[in-house]
C-alpha cells in the first residue's frame, strides 16, 4: 500500500531482560499490526548514536512476547507517516509507538526472529537493509508476529540514540 | 542467472567516528572484533531465515553449507533446518503463517483470540 517511516529522533535505551520485565516506555521504537488482517514488512532499521561518552548498546529488533495494550499516540518530535505524500489514508493503519497502558516484553523464543544491532552509541551508526522478499514481518494481532520493537538488551548501557524504522503496510 | 545472493540484507554498524565496542562483545553479537572496534566499519550481507525470519550475518568465512529448504526454494537458518531434520516435521514457512493469520482474520476468527477459545468444538462422551 504505502511505504511509511516511524522516526524517533531521540530516546534512552535502556537494557531490559527479555520478556521477564516490561520495556519501560520511552526507551524502545515499537510497530504494531494493531488489527487482525493488517500486516507491514519492515525493510529498514537505522540508529545513530548520541551519547555523550562511551557506552555499549546491545539493541535488538526483536519480536513482542506480550503485546502493548493501549499504544500511545506518537508526540512530537516523533512521528509515522507515509514516504509519498500524496498517499490515500489507510482506515486502520499499521503504527509506530514509543509508549502504552501496558508496555511489552521482548520475546524469549529461541526460535525467533531477532537482529542483533549491537553498537556504541557515542558516535556510532548501525544500519540494517532487508533485501526485496527479505523483510521483517508483522501480521494481524496474534503474540509475537503481531508486534516488533528496537529495544536495549541486558548487559547494555543506557545510551542516546535516534533512530528510524522504514515499513510497507500491505 | 538468478542466484539466491540477490535475497540478502545488508547490516553496516559504522564506528568510524566511535570507540566502538570491546572484543568480547563483538564475538558476542557474533561479529569480526577486527572491525569493530575504535575507527572500524563492520559491512555484512544478511540472509532472513524463510521459516522463522530470523537475520543471520553472513559469515564470509564459513565453509559449511548454508541449510537449504527445496519447498521454499531458500536459505534457512541453522536453528531451523535442525527442526526440519526431525521426524514427524510439519513444513510451515513465515509466509503460510502470515496468511493463515490473515484469513483466519477476514473469517472472524483471529488466531490465538479469545473468541477462538469461547468456539472450540464440542465434545460429547456418552
Amino acid at each position: 500500500m504505502s511505504r511509511r517511516v516511524f522516526s524517533v529522533p531521540t530516546f534512552t535505551a535502556t537494557a531490559t531482560a527479555d520478556h521477564a520485565t516490561t520495556l519501560a516506555n520511552g526507551t524502545y521504537m515499537g510497530l504494531s499490526a494493531i488489527a487482525a488482517a493488517n500486516r507491514a514488512e519492515i525493510s529498514e532499521v537505522y540508529l545513530g548514536g548520541q551519547s555523550a561518552a562511551s557506552n555499549v548498546n546491545i539493541m535488538m529488533l526483536a519480536r513482542h512476547q506480550t503485546i502493548a495494550v493501549t499504544l500511545a499516540a506518537l508526540a512530537a518530535p516523533n512521528s509515522d507517516g507515509p514516504l509519498d505524500g500524496l498517499t490515500q489514508v489507510i482506515t486502520s493503519a499499521v503504527r509506530g509507538f514509543v509508549g502504552a497502558t501496558t508496555p511489552p516484553t521482548r520475546s524469549v523464543g529461541t526460535t525467533e526472529a531477532r537482529l542483533n544491532m549491537t553498537y556504541n552509541s557515542f558516535g556510532g551508526i548501525v544500519r540494517w537493509l532487508a533485501a526485496p522478499g527479505s523483510e521483517w514481518k508483522i501480521t494481524g494481532i496474534t503474540t509475537l508476529v503481531s508486534e516488533s520493537s528496537v529495544s536495549g538488551f541486558t548487559g547494555g548501557g543506557s545510551g542516546v540514540m535516534g533512530g528510524h524504522i522504514i515499513y510497507e503496510q500491505m | 542467472m538468478k542466484s539466491k545472493s540477490r535475497f540478502e540484507g545488508y547490516l553496516m554498524v559504522d564506528h568510524r567516528a566511535s570507540p566502538g565496542i570491546p572484543e568480547d562483545v563483538a564475538r558476542a553479537a557474533g561479529r569480526d572484533p577486527r572491525f569493530s572496534g575504535e575507527g572500524k566499519l563492520f559491512e555484512a550481507a544478511t540472509m532472513t531465515c524463510w521459516h522463522c525470519q530470523n537475520i543471520v550475518v553472513l559469515n564470509p568465512e564459513r565453509r559449511r553449507a548454508r541449510a537449504y529448504c527445496p519447498k521454499c526454494d531458500n536459505y534457512i537458518c541453522d536453528g531451523c533446518e535442525a527442526l526440519r531434520q526431525m521426524p514427524g516435521y510439519v513444513h510451515v514457512s513465515m509466509e503460510q503463517l502470515s496468511d493463515a493469520i490473515i484469513e483466519s482474520a477476514t473469517k472472524g476468527t483471529p488466531l490465538g483470540s479469545s473468541l477462538e477459545l469461547l468456539n472450540q468444538p464440542k465434545i460429547f462422551v456418552p
